[in-house]
């Protein structure tokens, strides 16, 4: 009998967890969900005023979309690192991309942009085009895209971003009223 | 009997179904009142809510602490004395000790006695009180200092200067305004206390601005952001003929501009020296520190950057952006200070700093060895018996070169704020000491000394110092006497005072 009560108190307090930090969320591809941690606040507020809101969300550029098993393996790798750093308190002031965001990244760029990189006139007339743009990355010369060029936790501090709802429901809030 | 206990165990199987599932929905719904709670008490939190009512020129940090706990807390932390750049940081330096050609530099001059690295502003009334500079004075009109030397040191400061007037404050002896400042530099000599926008609470630089026929009201916040600094971190003298004659007026020398050209042709103009040199007699001046002149100069001040976006970056914490109120060296903290603008990496950016520091560094050397081997030959030329009229020229140059020098060197930063500029005026003091060692060698010939004058031993601060003849085993002692009798009587009148401050 005690043991029942126990396993429900476990799977209780787990589907708490659960409710309270928003899981079902990361399954989605809402640019909402990526603000779930408030760090991620001025990525959030750059990329809304930036011309790729209209066109791509976070996931476009920040998960592989190679393959299914690609994009939800690193999507759950990544989500971990950041989770587990949120909950440490280990975040550094300025946010730096990793080394295999960066290329996740890249090659996200080209995936939408690659008539820019495949244009033939283009490569007529600049044959070193296509070894040129291998070395180097896009954001290296467009470097306000999209996220702007001051990067820090502080820098859009009053940037009105989407903010978690309440995990209280609404008829406790009335009754405590 | 087989069926009645079949039936037990199905009712059995059911009453636990309902265990479980009751203890997850109670559990869940603790959960929830758990939430409920903690954004109770979250609220307390973020509600702003003054805790005391602050006066208008409050001295005292901790009152300000108290509602303002997260600035105040990176204030406290200009305490820290444990971060060294290659050439600074936050630690006591004797720099006397690191470059012993500063004594012999400042010979004559209350600097040959004892110069150190600054430490934080937390430490600004211990360390005033501590240097031999401000000597040992046993009665309130004693001691080499006058009271003009506070100016900097306190939000105690603005406080005496709203009670009494300007002049009464800056009028006679440093030890007899002792137990009047003893709040280490603050909260109140930046902030106003009802809207906490920053403010300029020291009047020198006010009229600063009005010699250059400027308005200071009309700055912007982000140009306050730098100018609440420069109220004590430029280049400055006593003034003791005007505003009020015999009163030495902290007056910034700006009239004619913030280059070292044009405060030189300003302080030739009114013919102002600092002291006489003791060994080679030229009127010398001693630059204090134009860290703000530099650093308007270099290229983050062209782009708009402020000296707080560096040494007082902005922090997130538990998603609420504060100010760090640690000022100190940006590579303290490269993430907040450079990265935000930078993408490199911290290493990098350190190497880009110390590169610009090594360069200068290497030129202001070779300037320090110039200017202090023209010291020597002037007392040289003396003792062959030059006289006034021949020395002229020669000691107006080596007062320039030292000028020149002294506003490099003594604008900490100012190898990183202004590479270029500060390189530019190192030259300039080369340059000016050159062309008097010409002029001294003319008149040691003249005088029958053909042969080189040898450069002193100065290798150590201690053979320096002896070399310029200065007792320090005097000054220390003197030092030590007023630390046991003076400072204890003088902590003990200000805490009689600020206890009867509400």
């Amino acid at each position: 009998m005690i043991a029942t009560i126990i396993t429900g108190a476990i799977f209780g307090i787990g589907l708490y967890a659960f409710y309270t930090s928003n899981a079902v969320s990361y399954l989605s591809d809402n640019p909402a969900t990526c603000v779930n941690c408030h760090i991620m606040a001025p990525e959030f507020a750059t990329w809304q005023y930036s011309s790729h809101r209209k066109n791509a969300v976070c996931n476009d550029c920040h998960v592989p979309h190679n393959n299914a098993f690609n994009k939800w393996f690193f999507k759950a790798k990544d989500g971990i690192r950041h989770a587990t750093v949120f909950t440490a308190r280990n975040e550094p002031q300025t946010i730096f991309i990793k080394e295999a965001g960066i290329k996740v990244v890249q090659d996200n760029c080209v995936r939408c942009h690659s008539a820019l990189i495949t244009e033939a006139k283009l490569l007529v007339q600049t044959e070193s085009f296509h070894s040129q743009f291998k070395d180097r990355l896009c954001w290296e010369c467009h470097r306000e895209i999209p996220h702007g060029r001051v990067n820090s936790l502080s820098s859009a501090p009053y940037a009105r971003v989407p903010v978690l709802k309440s995990t209280v429901p609404a008829w406790l809030k009335k009754f405590q009223e | 009997m087989k069926r009645a206990n079949q039936n037990s165990k199905k009712r059995k199987s059911w009453v636990y179904w309902v265990l479980f599932l009751t203890s997850i929905v109670v559990v869940f719904m603790l959960g929830i009142l758990a939430s409920s709670i903690t954004e109770r008490r979250v609220e307390a939190v973020f509600a702003y809510q003054p805790k005391v009512k602050l006066s208008e020129y409050e001295p005292r940090n901790s009152e300000w602490g108290k509602n303002y706990p997260m600035e105040y807390e990176s204030y406290m932390e200009t305490a820290d004395t444990l971060f060294s750049t290659l050439f600074n940081g936050n630690a006591t330096i004797d720099m006397l000790e690191v470059d012993p050609r500063l004594v012999v530099l400042w010979a004559g001059y209350g600097f040959s006695k004892d110069y150190k690295q600054g430490r934080g502003h937390y430490y600004a009334i211990e360390d005033i009180r501590n240097t031999l500079r401000t000597g040992g004075p046993l009665q309130p009109d004693g001691g080499p200092m006058p009271a003009t030397c506070w100016t900097c040191k306190s939000p105690d400061v603005p406080r005496f200067m709203n009670k009494n007037g300007v002049a009464e404050f800056y009028k006679g002896t440093w030890a007899a305004k002792g137990e009047e400042i003893v709040n280490a530099i603050g909260c109140a000599d930046c902030h106003d206390n009802e809207t906490m926008d920053l403010r300029i609470t020291r009047p020198a630089l006010i009229e600063g601005f009005k010699a250059m026929g400027k308005d200071i009201e009309k700055a912007t916040h982000q140009e306050m952001r730098s100018l609440v600094c420069a109220q004590c971190h430029v280049e400055y003298y006593f003034n003791s003929k005007v505003p009020v004659e015999g009163v030495p007026y902290l007056t910034f020398p700006w009239k004619k501009g913030m280059t070292a050209e044009e405060m030189l042709d300003y302080y030739n103009e009114i013919e102002f020296s600092d002291w006489t040199h003791s060994l080679s007699k030229a009127p010398m001046l001693k630059a204090q520190h134009p860290g703000y002149e530099i650093y308007q100069t270099g290229i983050h001040a062209e782009r708009g950057v402020s000296c707080a976006d560096c040494h007082m970056p902005y922090q997130s914490q538990g998603g609420q952006k504060f100010t760090n109120h640690k000022m100190v060296s940006p590579l303290n903290n490269i993430s907040a200070s450079c990265q935000v603008c930078h993408r490199e990496s911290e290493s990098t950016l350190a190497k880009n700093v110390y590169d610009r520091q090594l360069k200068v560094i290497e030129i202001r050397d070779q300037a320090e060895v110039q200017i202090v081997r023209a010291h020597v030959e002037a007392k040289a030329a003396w003792d062959a018996g030059a006289n006034e009229t021949e020395m002229k020229d020669a000691l107006q140059k080596i007062r320039a070169a030292q000028w020149f020098w002294d506003y490099a060197a003594a604008s900490h930063g100012g190898s990183f704020h202004s590479p270029l500029e500060t390189s530019r005026v190192v030259g300039k003091a080369i340059d000016q000491a050159q062309e008097a060692r010409i002029l001294l060698a003319r008149i040691l010939a003249n005088h029958g000394m053909n042969n080189e004058i040898p450069y002193p031993d100065i290798a150590t601060k201690a053979k320096a110092q002896n070399f310029i003849g200065l007792p320090m085993d005097k000054l220390i002692q003197e030092k030590e006497q007023f630390k046991k009798v003076v400072l204890p009587e003088w902590d003990r009148k200000a805490q009689e005072r600020e206890a009867t401050y509400k």
